[in-house]
């Protein structure tokens, strides 16, 4: 059975908003308005609300399983499959939430590659970014959080698509639900990678305090998130025609290229920078999810676990070089990602569903 | 082995000063060992010596002799060691002729040895409010604190710290208040602690910090004798040292190596304008020259067209990329400083006119840095004695330094690389085993009234959540008393 937590390292619930908004907010926040236009056009804010309210059964269904007494995935796999396999179907987890942080620091770097420096080598801003992340991790839970965090102080610059609103035409959100539902729906399934970031609460659930209390503030952050990308996007199709918008790389930034101030031109170097302080505590999370994961299964030392992991991390980072490769790699995770949060989350709920009510009938069925 | 412990004395104390003397009143011989440097000589003449020979009883045994004696804190002692210390704290051995395996301790240390008596704050100024500060001698300390906050509740305990030193160092608590967990982390750190000789405070934070590999101070220490009871009544514990004129507190935060007592003494709209000038000043002086490299050498395109020609047009001259331009001025300022505060004060007033009009026009007349630059520069080193405690303008005049090299690497990304960094370190760092920026992490709102701005004494009726006080109320709010009834001279 699962040790308790110490209570010096459990932190109050009310992070959990951050640690989930932090993670959403990681996710190609740049570029995201291009995946999903393809799908539903101008009505692609729709299918983000659609989506974004589908995830709150997700979390629902998250805090049913794990809460009371709280308690973390592995501990779910034990109790429902018995130990041998609960490890067996705990371990590829590793490689799912290595994947994701594979994904946001790739990502990342691209950006600023692309962007910022597009003469430096790919593996020296990697090397420098993994020493961080070596520092953070190490640091253990509560540091990470600390992290997440500070994204609250990021949120001001949200104030600052008043520039493109102001340029754009709010005639180009019309016509307005000429999309069939599919479409919409198609639409939805791929702005799922814009909401990436829930399932780390699989692991960091049992070092929030009071786990009973904390679900609302869950529900407020992605309710956030939704409603920011919904606002994002707004903007995004108010200030381009979708044409355009077809063929641009990176829709925010561009938006934010406007941004003129009488001290500061080209504000998206801003943005670009200060998003350093969200990839940095998302990708820790993922990382610190690996660890936590191969600490409890097979008991693991996350003083070894770590930098084999981020090693593992800069090498994989290496191969992806070109363009059509981290496309692939987007795309591959995209899916791999909607299909955890819509297949197996849910799958997992009902398994338990039914141990939980065959458990409770044993006990009646015995005595009767 | 010598049993006789006057010879064991006579042994192993061997200084000139130290001195053995004996004295026959009716028949009964009395041994006096002690240093004449230490002891106030004319106490002991005239309340020793004298007043033995004046009373002329017989005196058969040591206890008649000590209820004698007209001295508060006479001990008994037959411990070597016991002794020696006692001796080199200012005391002296009596002992008499046929028990010589044991004596009295007298402790008559002369207060006024060598020491100043001169209250006045050294290095913390404030317009407006006491300028009462500490000084080197630990009792007059103490005396301070006692009168200072005149409750039962406050407790001292003192320990001896070091093997050569012997070093009193006192704990200060305020029972019922200060969380007891902090003063056992405090006291068992020092008693693990083993070195030779401890100077001051400043030491003692080192040895005993949390994370001594840290350019953050993680004591407060300050002089000042409102600042320490101020701490100690928000439920920290503090650290007085024999021979130290600071006192350092703990666990301490970050927000409040930015707070000044001053803030306490002005309308809460004044207090708190200061004190955020103050933190714009800190990130200011953190930021301001690393953002001129980053942008000058990468990302020139962020600076406005309307900006970028008086730019271009003052850095024409200069000859170097702006990191060496940047460097040859920072390091000149510190140079200044440096030079400054080792210098008697009125050479150091021409330096001041020296290095900062002539060198720094002079720089710019001859194409070194620009004129922008030097604005900046001066700018932020203003900017980083704005600072109250001496100790965190020395860590932000630091940090700035390697900011400046990653920002030359990666130009923006490198300043975001080390606020990264820095924000790590700050989310590991702890202080006597509490995070370090409460209350910004662990987030705590109602902290806030008292760390980023000073709000109206009636919302500071709570106490500084963060050092888990046992009592969280300071005072309550009595009814607003405030010209009630008298709306608009309308009654």
């Amino acid at each position: 059975m699962q040790q308790q937590i110490k209570d010096n390292h459990t932190i109050s619930g009310y992070f959990v908003f951050f640690t989930i908004g932090v993670a959403q907010a990681a996710a190609n926040i740049f570029n995201l308005q291009i995946v999903i236009i393809r799908e539903a056009g101008q009505d692609s804010w729709i299918s983000i609300i659609l989506m974004g309210l589908s995830l709150h059964v997700i979390i629902w269904m998250i805090y049913k399983m794990l809460g009371n007494p709280s308690k973390d995935v592995i501990t779910l796999h034990n109790k429902l499959f018995g130990k041998y396999i609960g490890s067996i179907i705990s371990l590829p987890l590793v490689g799912y939430y290595f994947l994701m942080s594979l994904y946001y620091f790739r990502a990342y770097i691209e950006i600023v590659l692309a962007w910022v420096f597009p003469t430096t080598r790919t593996w020296a801003i990697a090397a420098v970014l993994i020493c961080i992340l070596y520092y953070v991790v190490s640091g253990g839970f509560r540091v990470i959080a600390g992290f997440s965090f500070m994204y609250m102080f990021l949120a001001p610059l949200l104030l600052l698509f008043y520039f493109p609103m102001r340029e754009g035409e709010l005639y180009n959100l019309l016509p307005m639900l000429n999309h069939s539902l599919m479409e919409l729906l198609k639409g939805s399934k791929a702005s799922g990678f814009i909401f990436f970031g829930i399932e780390g609460l699989l692991l960091y659930f049992p070092f929030l305090k009071d786990s009973g209390k904390h679900a609302k503030w869950a529900h407020f952050a992605l309710l956030y998130t939704t409603l920011k990308y919904a606002f994002l996007m707004i903007v995004t199709l108010m200030y381009f025609s979708q044409g355009l918008l077809k063929h641009s790389l990176w829709p925010t930034l561009a938006m934010t290229k406007i941004i003129e101030l009488s001290f500061i031109a080209r504000f998206e170097y801003f943005y670009i920078f200060l998003w350093l302080l969200v990839i940095v505590p998302t990708v820790c999370i993922s990382i610190w999810c690996c660890t936590r994961i191969l600490k409890r299964v097979s008991g693991l030392k996350p003083g070894a676990a770590l930098p084999v992991m981020l090693a593992a991390l800069f090498i994989a980072v290496l191969f992806f070089n070109e363009r059509t490769q981290i496309s692939a790699l987007e795309s591959f995770i995209n899916d791999l990602g909607f299909y955890f949060i819509f297949a197996y989350i849910p799958v997992l709920f009902m398994i338990n569903l039914i141990a939980v009510k065959i458990k409770k009938d044993l006990p009646s069925g015995k005595s009767s | 082995m010598l049993t006789n412990l006057l010879e064991q004395i006579g042994v192993s104390a061997k200084s000139n000063d130290f001195q053995q003397i004996t004295i026959t009143i009716k028949e009964a011989r009395i041994h006096f060992s002690y240093y004449k440097t230490l002891i106030n000589q004319e106490q002991f003449h005239h309340d020793i010596l004298s007043f033995m020979q004046i009373s002329n009883c017989e005196v058969h045994a040591l206890h008649e002799l000590e209820s004698m004696i007209p001295i508060e804190g006479i001990k008994m002692s037959s411990q070597l060691d016991d002794i020696l210390l006692g001796l080199t704290r200012g005391a002296i051995f009596v002992q008499m002729d046929p028990q010589l395996h044991e004596g009295l301790l007298i402790e008559i240390p002369n207060p006024k040895l060598g020491r100043r008596d001169y209250n006045d704050t050294q290095n913390e100024f404030s317009v407006v409010g006491p300028k009462i500060g500490f000084v080197e001698n630990l009792d007059t300390n103490l005396t301070l604190l006692r009168k200072g906050l005149s409750t039962e509740k406050l407790k001292f305990e003192e320990l001896t710290i070091g093997s050569m030193s012997k070093t009193r160092v006192v704990i200060a608590s305020i029972e019922g208040l200060t969380n007891p967990q902090h003063v056992n982390t405090a006291r068992q750190r020092l008693l693990d602690l083993d070195f030779d000789v401890v100077f001051e405070t400043s030491l003692l934070e080192q040895l005993i910090t949390d994370n001594s590999n840290s350019p953050f101070p993680v004591f407060l220490s300050s002089e000042r004798l409102d600042r320490i009871m101020y701490s100690l009544l928000n439920g920290e514990m503090a650290i007085i040292c024999d021979g130290s004129s600071s006192i350092i507190t703990g666990p301490t935060s970050l927000f409040s190596f930015i707070i000044s007592p001053e803030d306490y003494y002005l309308p809460w709209i004044m207090g708190s304008f200061f004190r955020l000038i103050r933190y714009f000043g800190v990130a200011f002086s953190i930021f301001a020259t690393s953002f001129y490299v980053a942008i000058l050498t990468f990302h020139y395109t962020v600076i406005p067209r309307d900006l970028l020609g008086p730019i271009i047009e003052s850095r024409s001259n200069v000859p170097f990329p702006p990191l060496l331009e940047v460097l040859f001025l920072e390091i000149t300022i510190e140079l200044l400083r440096e030079a400054g505060s080792r210098l008697p004060t009125k050479v150091s007033q021409t330096l001041g006119i020296v290095g900062g009009i002539i060198l720094g026009q002079a720089a710019v007349a001859a194409g070194l840095t620009s004129n922008i630059l030097l604005i900046i520069v001066s700018l932020s080193a203003l900017a980083s004695f704005t600072t109250p405690i001496f100790k965190i303008s020395n860590t932000i005049r630091f940090l700035r330094f390697p900011l400046i090299i990653l920002a030359s690497i990666w130009g923006g990304l490198g300043i975001m690389i080390g606020l990264i960094l820095i924000l790590g370190h700050l989310l590991r760092l702890k202080s006597l085993g509490t995070p370090y920026i409460v209350p910004l992490f662990p987030f705590r709102i109602n902290s806030f009234s008292d760390s980023i701005i000073r709000s109206n004494y009636t919302m500071l009726y709570n106490r500084f959540f963060t050092t888990r006080p046992l009592s969280k109320q300071r005072f309550t709010v009595r009814s607003n008393n405030r010209d009630v009834g008298d709306d608009y001279n309308n009654e």
